[in-house]
């Protein structure tokens, strides 16, 4: 390793680390005397300016990557599905920057873009981490930027306090994580996760491995609220100033969510080291049936509660915290679920197509992550304007919206049947490949009832969807003043429907590009 | 029957093959954008109509200038271009659109008519206080049309289809005002919808067969050799094979669009719509879709026969066109409405098309196709033009003199009934169908057809004359004075009066210039192709029938149409044939007693299943509950009582408990995250050891 390669698998951070310091010095220096919008829009636009040189950066840097010392292994990646999901947090960070040009929460806002760059930049690398080292700096980068843009409403009381829960229970968090990951460390003398898996093959797995594993799924659980793991998640969303929830929502979850595809892609599924040689996978075929079942676990729990507490939420923030933690759910089935239940029935089919399946539903977890994030920024942004006009993010203050703003309420029409998994939008085809990809894995019955409690939950989900939208269509309007929106604020919204039209009655777009990416 | 058409697979797609989608694109969003507009914008709605459509026009005319040059420097065109539309792990749905002779000829065709008829329409519609709904119909629908021409899938095509058939739908009941238009829209829609089921199934078993829709994918294609001989392969059920049989369920959808018996009763129904609507929906365009398919599939149709022979599918093709083509003629004899005689002919003429591929090829169909969409058209529109200028009023029989007071109409009506009757050498008509009897004489199987078309083209010929001898010769049998249209109804009748003629041309046995375009042969002036055996005297045949059936027709009715009470010439000659013409054979009456009976009588089936037999279940579940219920009232009253009482104060804490849970208390959640880390450690260690 020298200097010129970590700049090189570093670049992307590198960009937005520079814009966000760019962002820093003019904010202070240049403009101090200029008028608010003004440097909200500077701000932005550089903001988003070195999120598309990062973006240009990721695109361009290929399969290679930081090598582990003395090993053949990655300290980090570059490339493939990891360059999916940081091309995915780029895209969705410049999206909640576009956001922020309309709001008023704070006159920081020089600050407020460097954290979220310097955020975004830490979910660049854990996007990318093959190393638990740089998994947990990744993850502190990600967090401590989250807890920061929670707290930014210094005004409001709620923030405040919804940053407060946020960084204790983050904190307790990483605790576990960082304790879970010393064990590991204990036990196989690297922190490098090939070699992890590798030492633990070897010996075998014993009961300190599975208190290592717990800890870290703790951890992991937490960042991408997960049950039990949620109980921040209602709180934050709905203490948190609009732009920054949309950005917990979305860009957090989606470099969350890559790292636990890492963790399992390296850790629960047998010969993705490359040496798919027997040994090695009866070693994992010991391990991993315990570990996978945890995550079935936790999804189904996610599932369940996320689902029925969303059912009787009042106020729409919460609402979406609710139904962030039923995704969560059925995210995790479909990381949870490999292609090892085919292989207790047939060796020779699975060592044959180990890749194929396994990259398929990593696909599908990608593609499912991405659409969600980009859906949920638009839900985040419609509830931020009828927040602003009526003062109240209740689901009566979108009495009426198809009167006050009716493109408004179209959007939020098309968003949230998205999220319900309606087609011809994207969120059915998310859940679809989702569950056709954990389908074709797994023969096994549990993946099967797992896969018809989603589908049936799904259908609860509408339920609560649609109480948002009876009131924006159906249910007479209190108060018929029209609202109005920032035209940079309606158009980036107005485009996210369009994106989410598009790419559900175009599918194969979007599962194309991420196909393309395939190691 | 003609030679298999060999065409030069091209690997790279020329520019315009690539832009190929704006074609139909275009006109979609547009309609999308008129959609949006307020009521009152009506120019701006007529303006983004026929500006997008004369957009995707010019864009066909370089396509098919394109193709033609390709051709004209050796062999067929047929550039596709393919894209996958939804995948799902390694299997995947494709979808394409196709550049070929057959897709340019027929984009051209609607979309020059599509214009011409959107520009007839702002002078037609002008009163009417819904004209942008009108044109954003209209818009969607030429753009839906022009996407069933050139897809090259049969999935792309099918939502086309459907997409066509829901803006036919609109359309028809577009004055869904009144009861009889709201009606005709619904029969429309579910009568094709029995053969969009059919057609439906045969999609899903070409998929299961050959595992692709495209039709064309460099070899790869539904309709290439290799999937053709494995089709082949595979026998169905009856001694046909699967592409027989799948070729049949095409053909259902086909004849549901296109009006073949027994699914034609929706066609003349389909007149209760605005008369622009009648002449580009129900008659150019969306009814020849059906004949498009087949000749789209002809490659499917034609599998498996051998040089002059023919195959099950396209036999059957044949006699359900010949019969349609009698059938229909035969009633519009005695139909009064304008539009009705109009639609009956239209069916009868499909009739012919479908006969013309059955027997001859896609050439021989698809000329007939473009010579009809033209002088359909154009008798539609002047239909149109004489209602209009007749005060809504559409009975013969109360018209009369109209060519002296509405002279620029009647020519070109004339010239439009001529073209239909086939009117020797001057008429486009007159080429196409003599194609298609050619195409009969030859027929191997049978000469049957034969005589069935030519009695066919003897009452087109005295059906026509019967109806312009009542509306323009005689004298003034109406109301209030008649009045000629305005210029921008009546320009689009000469352009069309034009090309009625003209087309003629391209489709003469000496300059076979369409035939050979389709079929990608090289192309020759010779005039010894009137030489060939038997042709001078077909002809001569076709002409003497024609000739009989204009002069019967005006001997009957020419200048002398009975006053409106009194009774037709034929209906006095012989009552009982023309009560049973007048009310179309009874077709109608008997789907009546027959399938809508059966439906009615099943819903009351499904009724009485549903009160009785059902509900009676469920309320017998619900007594049974109730009765449990009762003995626990009974049992609480008496015994637990004052256990009830427990149970409320342990609900409530339990609740609480709950409540607390979520209490937004830090210290409770970081209690709960250790508790929770420890249960799981339990459950995964004792689910290892299990």
């Amino acid at each position: 390793m020298n200097y010129i390669d970590l700049f090189r698998a570093t670049l992307p951070e590198t960009a937005l680390e520079v814009a966000a310091l760019l962002v820093l010095v003019l904010d202070l220096s240049l403009l101090r005397k200029a008028a608010l919008k003004a440097r909200v829009a500077v701000a932005a636009l550089l903001g988003i300016a070195g999120c598309g040189a990062a973006l240009w950066a990721v695109l361009l840097q290929g399969n290679q990557g930081l090598f582990f010392k003395g090993t053949g292994e990655f300290l980090l990646a570059t490339g493939g599905y990891a360059a999916v999901a940081q091309a995915g947090i780029l895209v969705l960070t410049a999206l909640t920057l576009l956001l922020l040009i309309d709001s008023v929460f704070t006159r920081h806002v020089g600050e407020y873009v460097a954290v979220v760059l310097m955020a975004a930049a830490g979910g660049l690398l854990i996007a990318g981490a093959r190393d638990l080292l740089v998994i947990f700096v990744g993850l502190e980068l990600l967090s401590l930027g989250l807890y920061i843009l929670t707290a930014f409403a210094k005004s409001s009381g709620k923030s405040a306090e919804a940053a407060l829960k946020y960084y204790l229970f983050g904190g307790m968090s990483a605790a576990f994580l960082l304790f879970g990951f010393s064990y590991f460390y204990g036990l196989s003398g690297s922190t490098n996760l090939a070699e992890i898996q590798r030492a633990i093959a070897a010996t075998g797995p014993s009961p300190l491995f599975y208190v290592a594993w717990i800890l870290v799924v703790a951890g992991l659980g937490f960042k991408v609220a997960a049950v039990p793991f949620h109980l921040w998640a209602p709180d934050t969303y709905e203490g948190a100033p609009a732009p920054a929830a949309a950005f917990i929502a979305s860009v957090s979850k989606v470099a969350s969510f890559a790292l636990l595809l890492t963790v399992s892609l390296n850790w629960l599924m047998p010969g993705a080291q490359g040496n798919g040689s027997l040994t090695y996978l009866w070693g994992v075929y010991q391990t991993w049936p315990a570990l996978a079942t945890i995550l079935l676990v936790i999804a189904a729990a996610s599932m369940m509660v996320g689902n029925l507490a969303a059912l009787v939420q009042v106020s729409v923030r919460r609402l979406l915290a609710y139904s962030a933690i039923a995704h969560a759910g059925y995210i995790l089935l479909g990381i949870a679920v490999h292609p090892v239940y085919n292989w207790h029935e047939s060796l020779i089919g699975f060592t044959q197509n180990a890749r194929g399946p396994a990259a398929l539903s990593a696909n599908a977890v990608l593609y499912y992550i991405l659409t969600y994030g980009l859906t949920t920024i638009g839900a985040f942004g419609v509830m931020d304007v009828v927040e602003r006009a009526t003062g109240s993010d209740r689901m009566d203050a979108f009495l009426g919206l198809h009167k006050r703003n009716p493109v408004l309420a179209a959007v939020l029409l098309v968003l949230f049947l998205s999220l319900a998994g309606i087609p011809p939008l994207v969120g059915f085809w998310a859940k679809f490949n989702l569950f056709a990809a954990v389908l074709g894995n797994s023969g096994g019955v549990v993946p099967f009832a797992l896969v018809a409690l989603a589908v049936g939950l799904s259908a609860v989900s509408l339920y609560y969807y649609l109480q948002v939208l009876k009131r924006a269509y159906v249910m007479p309007a209190v108060d018929e003043t029209p609202i109005k929106a920032h035209p940079v604020t309606l158009t980036v919204l107005v485009g996210i429907a369009a994106a989410v039209v598009l790419l559900g009655c175009f599918p194969a777009l979007l599962q194309g590009w991420i196909g393309s990416f395939r190691p | 029957m003609q030679e298999t058409i060999s065409f030069t697979p091209q690997l790279a797609a020329s520019p315009i093959a690539e832009i190929l989608w704006l074609i139909p694109a275009v006109p979609i969003v547009a309609s999308g954008a008129i959609a949006l507009l307020k009521q009152p914008k009506r120019r701006t709605a007529a303006t983004l109509a026929i500006g997008s459509l004369s957009f995707s026009l010019l864009l066909a005319l370089v396509a098919f200038v394109h193709v033609v040059g390709e051709w004209a420097h050796g062999g067929g065109v047929r550039e596709t271009v393919n894209f996958t539309w939804i995948q799902v792990g390694s299997s995947h749905v494709d979808l394409g659109w196709v550049l070929d002779p057959l897709s340019a000829v027929m984009l051209v065709m609607v979309a020059f008519v599509g214009l011409l008829i959107f520009i007839y329409s702002t002078g037609y519609m002008e009163h009417d206080e819904n004209f942008t709904r009108f044109f954003c119909f209209l818009s969607l629908f030429a753009g839906a049309m022009l996407g069933v021409v050139i897809s090259n899938s049969l999935l792309l095509l099918f939502m086309c289809w459907e997409l066509v058939g829901l803006t036919s739908y609109l359309l028809i009941g577009f004055w869904y005002h009144k009861p009889a238009a709201a009606a005709a829209a619904k029969k429309a829609f579910m009568t094709t919808r029995v053969g969009d089921v059919f057609f439906l199934l045969g999609i899903v078993w070409f998929f299961a067969q050959t595992g692709t829709l495209l039709f064309y994918n460099h070899g790869a294609g539904s309709l290439e050799p290799v999937a053709l001989a494995a089709l082949l392969a595979q026998p169905a059920a009856l001694g046909l094979t699967a592409a027989g049989a799948i070729g049949l369920l095409i053909f259902a959808g086909a004849a549901g669009k296109s009006g073949q018996f027994p699914l034609h009763v929706w066609l003349p129904d389909a007149m209760e719509g605005p008369t622009p609507v009648s002449a580009l929906i129900h008659a150019a365009t969306m009814v020849a879709a059906g004949v498009y398919l087949i000749a789209r599939v002809y490659p499917l149709m034609q599998a498996g026969a051998l040089t002059g022979g023919t195959t099950t599918a396209l036999t059957v093709v044949t006699w359900v066109g010949a019969f349609t083509a009698v059938f229909a003629a035969l009633i519009a004899v005695a139909q009064n409405d304008i539009k009705r005689i109009l639609a009956y002919s239209t069916v009868s003429q499909l009739g012919y098309m479908m006969a013309g591929l059955g027997m001859g090829g896609v050439a021989v169909g698809m000329f007939h196709l473009i010579t009809h969409a033209f002088f359909k058209a154009l008798l539609f529109l002047g239909a149109g033009s004489v209602i209009h200028g007749c005060h809504e009023e559409q009975d013969v029989r109360r018209m009369g003199g109209l060519r002296s007071d509405m002279p620029l109409t009647f020519v070109t009506y004339a010239i439009g009934m001529l073209a239909l009757c086939g009117f020797p050498l001057f008429f486009s008509g007159f080429w196409s169908k003599d194609g298609i009897l050619e195409a009969a004489q030859h027929w191997s199987v049978a000469k049957t057809p034969f005589y069935m078309l030519v009695f066919g083209a003897l009452l087109t010929a005295f059906y026509m004359t019967r109806q312009v001898g009542y509306v323009f010769f005689g004298y003034w049998r109406g109301h209030k004075a008649a009045h000629e249209s305005p210029a921008v109804m009546t320009v689009p009748l000469a352009i069309l009066a034009f090309f009625a003629m003209a087309l003629g041309l391209i489709g003469t046995p000496a300059w076979p210039w369409f035939r050979a375009f389709l079929d990608g042969h090289a192309l020759a002036f010779q005039m010894s192709g009137f030489a060939e055996p038997g042709l001078i005297a077909l002809m001569g045949t076709s002409t003497a029938v024609v000739f009989l059936g204009l002069g019967l027709g005006w001997w009957l009715y020419g200048g002398k149409a009975p006053e409106p009470e009194q009774p037709d010439v034929l209906e006095k000659a012989a009552p009982l044939p023309w009560v049973w013409l007048r009310n179309r054979l009874y077709v109608d009456e008997l789907y009546g007693v027959t399938v809508i009976a059966f439906y009615a009588w099943w819903a009351r089936v499904a009724d009485w299943l549903d009160r009785r037999v059902w509900g009676g279940a469920v309320t017998g579940v619900a007594w049974a509950f109730r009765g449990w219920a009762q003995l626990n009232r009974f049992l609480d009253t008496n015994w637990v009582d004052g256990g009830f009482d427990k149970g409320c104060e342990e609900l409530a804490t339990g609740g609480g408990l709950l409540a607390r849970v979520q209490s937004g208390r830090v210290q409770t959640y970081l209690r709960l995250l250790a508790v929770a880390v420890v249960a799981l450690v339990a459950i995964l260690i004792w689910s290892s050891r299990a």
